[in-house]
């Protein structure tokens, strides 16, 4: 801030301009920045440390082409699927009077904490032979359905109803209605977790590796491992990486073309407003349905094998293996939500560089768990120190999930009203008192939920752990994976179950409505 | 307690200039409003005197001190201002107490505190509501509470921003009244932006009136009521007829309501001009003499104490309203005498187009 003595004998300040943000917040979300650009720099330095002949070869053999074309091939089935019944499972939920509304959003909600290597170990225990790209289709579908469901229910109790019913008035019928009012205000909603589901499909490494379906994942797995070639392992990984990105950058352009904005200053209570017998009916048979395959069937199947297991628990290695992994989980949310803070409090205060470091952060989005364990192999093989601790296995859940914090960390600032720091500013608060006075406090439920995300995604994760944790530790993810890789379901299920259990607890306090939305105070 | 000085006040926000080389003063002490209709750019004045908003042009000084000039200004934390915004603004995840004592220095024993805290809920009728928090409280009680932070600083100056805006009409007078009393007597210069021309005329010691970006009239009241500078000006302040009007010599006027065979015809574009009358200041009776002004009833609007004639004036046809207080036995399609009971408000042809 620039000074100037005036005649009067008195120091006036330029006022800080909104794009400016603070120096500190600037200096710390730039330190964010870096660390996010290790993974990447070792990635390129990876891809590029052979001879350029490598990568001609690796990228143009026919297996790589094969590998490129089932990649896009399940993403693409799942992506659209998984949309078609997420958007459906929200619609009932929301529309449909079903009685008991909450406590099934709750339900269809929950198999987010199921990962997706859980869900083909229970269907493989049910049905052994279980292989194949139709297989992986089927559980990737399982697997990433809530969160389309979660971001459409989420989007549809933020919608104007009021227009909904206007239009209705008007003459619309139901379906016209949803495709011309609805389907506008919850679209980037959507899209945005349909690029959650893509990009989820494109990391998954678990369920693929035990269905045997060759995509770039369990490719780089395979040459990592069979020749320790991490060269080609690092070009397979980086061709992967760019896929991604072009997939956030088309959903990033989409979404800013076609923003819709709600014209009626309060938003309507949410009322189910579908009680037709037919109605209740197929809503109940579709989310019946989803719910036998993606919740019961296989909570029932990790029950009955951990009833067979129950004689050969071991019940001290659990425990420690629960603990490590609460703790390495824990370490990578603290270190994800320090990095994310600034960013996102830049970005909320309308920054340039806030929003420029934002955007660049989306960027992480794009790499799967098995490329940043790849990645930090490289880094943690430069500097001994931290190779092989847990304290690189925390940074890379970190970096992992950092977009994500960010983005639950912005929207979490911007809701909380302009007028009340500046009510503060006026109340003898400088920027940073009315911040930490106002604006964090206001903020703190959402900063909580982007550390449970963070928590509950870094619990789930597998092939970075596989790579990156120390010799003798153990989280329950890994223990899991032993187990089920070498067909001993029993011996895996009190993991997954414990897994599933733990992770259920986040998936659940994320799921519940937002409270400050019924609050009757006036902070607007 | 501290008077206030705008000159040249200029600001632009999205490349759009919404405040034009505005010029204000107002007395230490007083309480000031400000009026003006929607986008006339008075939130953006109010948010400038509180340093939320950083002028490109201009200065502002809370007495001696200069707390803006051009794009250098003093920040709001350090301006001693209380600000009152539109429905309180209350912290909601803090008690009214903590509210109340948000700008009370941390050097400041709880003891202390909490004596302050208990005087200013006591001044604004809400003793004992320390510990409620804000969505316990009424939309006029969230108003009071913010007032009572506003006033726990002891601030120079207290802005309001359309405080009584959200408020129903019943609870809104009798709130108005008492936030106005109570900054009269806390002797705090006070000023409030308005919409509401009853809000600003009843409780103001001051007035300005805003059009586009700038203050066009400031004054009294009564200065600005009874001596309105333009037709939209006098507007702003209450209902106004514009009667087309000739200037005669000795200060003397010709209109529709002072000659039957009033005529614009042939007259000097120098002597053309409008006079502006309040319905109020126009009377009618039923008694018709020859060569009284006659008007016929076109409509008639109840409003309860009063009710607001629309006429046509004679053979001119010229339209003018009047308010008659208590009950009338008039009906619509009588036929009327009307005369002119009010001061003479002359605008020149060539006024009105600059005003207007």
């Amino acid at each position: 801030m620039k000074t100037k003595n005036l005649d009067e004998n008195l120091h006036l300040e330029s006022i800080e301009q909104p794009g400016s943000g603070s120096k500190l917040l600037v200096l710390l979300s730039f330190f964010a920045l870096i660390f996010a650009a290790i993974p990447f720099f070792y990635l390129i330095k990876g891809a590029f440390s052979g001879e350029l002949d490598l990568i001609k070869t690796v990228l143009l053999r026919e297996k790589s082409l094969e590998i490129f074309a089932t990649t896009i091939a399940l993403m693409s089935c799942v992506s659209v699927v998984s949309t078609l019944l997420g958007v459906s499972l929200a619609w009932c939920l929301h529309n449909v009077n079903l009685r008991s509304n909450s406590l099934l959003a709750a339900l269809v909600i929950l198999p987010i904490a199921i990962p997706s290597y859980v869900y083909t170990y229970s269907w493989m225990s049910i049905i052994p032979n279980l292989q194949g790209f139709a297989a992986a289709v089927f559980i990737l579908i399982l697997t990433t359905t809530p969160y389309i469901t979660l971001a459409a229910l989420a989007a549809l109790r933020r919608s104007d109803r009021a227009q909904l019913e206007v239009a209705q008035t008007l003459g619309l019928n139901k379906w016209r209605s949803f495709y011309f009012i609805t389907w506008p205000q919850i679209r980037n909603t959507v899209s945005a977790g349909t690029l959650l589901v893509a990009l989820y499909v494109l990391s998954d490494f678990g369920a693929v590796s035990l269905l045997g379906v060759d995509t770039f994942t369990r490719a780089i797995e395979n040459l990592y491992r069979g020749s320790f070639d991490r060269g080609a392992a690092a070009i397979l990984a980086l061709v992967l990486v760019a896929i991604s990105a072009i997939l956030i950058t088309i959903e990033s352009n989409t979404r800013q073309r076609s923003k819709v904005i709600s014209t009626s200053s309060k938003l309507m209570p949410s009322i189910a407003e579908s009680n037709s017998g037919r109605s209740r009916f197929l809503a109940s048979l579709l989310i019946g349905l989803y719910l036998i395959f993606a919740l019961i069937t296989p909570l029932l199947q990790l029950l009955l094998r951990f009833i067979s297991a129950l004689p050969s628990i071991d019940y001290g290695n659990l425990f420690r293996t629960a603990l490590s992994t609460i703790f390495a989980s824990l370490l990578g949310s603290i270190i994800a939500l320090l990095l994310a803070l600034p960013v996102g409090l830049l970005s909320s205060q309308a920054s340039k560089i806030g929003s420029l470091t934002d955007k660049s952060l989306l960027i992480v989005h794009a790499l799967p768990g098995i490329v940043m364990g790849l990645s930090l192999v490289a880094f943690g093989s430069e500097l001994p120190i931290v190779y092989q601790t847990v304290a690189l296995l925390a940074f890379s859940y970190a970096l992992l999930f950092m977009a994500k914090a960010v983005g639950f960390v912005r929207t979490s600032f911007l809701r909380v009203p302009k007028n009340l720091m500046e009510i503060a500013s006026t109340l003898n608060q400088s920027k940073a008192q009315s911040i930490r006075r106002v604006m964090i406090p206001l903020a703190t439920p959402g900063l909580l939920t982007a550390t449970l995300l963070v928590f509950l995604s870094a619990m789930k994760e597998l092939p970075a752990t596989l790579m990156l944790r120390p010799t003798g530790f153990e989280t329950l993810a890994t223990e899991m994976w032993s187990a089920t890789a070498i067909l001993q379901f029993n011996e895996a299920a009190p993991y997954a179950l414990l897994l599933v259990l733990i992770a259920a607890i986040p998936a659940f306090l994320i799921n519940r409505p937002d409270k400050s939305e019924e609050s009757g105070v006036n902070i607007s | 307690m501290t008077s206030l000085e705008i000159n040249d006040l200029s600001v632009d926000l999205n490349s759009r200039r919404v405040l034009k080389n505005l010029n204000l003063q107002i007395p230490s002490g007083s309480f000031a409003a400000i009026l003006g209709p929607s986008g006339c750019g008075k939130t953006t004045l109010l948010r400038s005197i509180a340093g939320l908003i950083t002028p490109s042009g201009g200065a502002i000084r809370f007495g001696k001190q200069l707390v803006s000039v051009s794009s250098l200004v003093l920040p709001p934390h350090k301006r001693n201002i209380g600000y009152v915004p539109q429905e309180g603004g209350l912290f909601p995840h803090l008690s009214v107490a903590e509210n109340v004592s948000f700008s009370l220095a941390r050097k400041i024993s709880d003891q202390e505190k909490n004596q302050i805290v208990n005087e200013m809920l006591e001044l604004v009728g809400m003793k004992g509501f320390n510990d409620r928090s804000p969505q316990e409280l009424s939309g006029g009680q969230q108003t009071r509470i913010a007032l009572a932070r506003a006033l726990a600083m002891k601030p120079a100056m207290v802005l309001l921003d359309e405080p009584f805006a959200a408020l129903d009409q019943a609870l809104r007078v009798d709130i108005s009244e008492e936030v106005v009393a109570l900054l009269k007597k806390s002797g705090t210069t006070s000023i409030m932006v308005t919409h509401d021309r009853e809000d600003a005329l009843v409780s103001a010691d001051v007035i300005a009136l805003m059009r586009g970006g700038t203050v066009v009239q400031s004054g009294t009241p009564a200065q600005v009521y009874l001596n309105p500078i333009s037709a939209e000006v006098a507007l702003s302040t209450g209902d106004i007829d514009v009667i087309p009007a000739i200037k005669l010599a000795n200060s003397q006027y010709s209109t529709a309501l002072n000659e039957v065979n009033f005529n614009l015809a042939n007259q000097p574009a120098a002597n053309l001009g409008q006079i502006l009358i309040r319905p109020e200041e126009i009377a009618i009776s039923d008694e018709v003499t020859a060569g009284a002004v006659t008007a016929k009833i076109t409509k008639i609007n109840y409003y309860g104490h009063d009710a607001l004639f629309e006429l046509k004036v004679g053979q001119s046809l010229q339209s003018i309203r009047a308010r008659i207080t208590g009950p009338s036995q008039y009906r619509v399609g009588d036929t009327v005498s009307i005369t002119h009971n009010g001061p003479i408000r002359w605008i020149s042809s060539e006024a009105h187009e600059v005003n207007l």
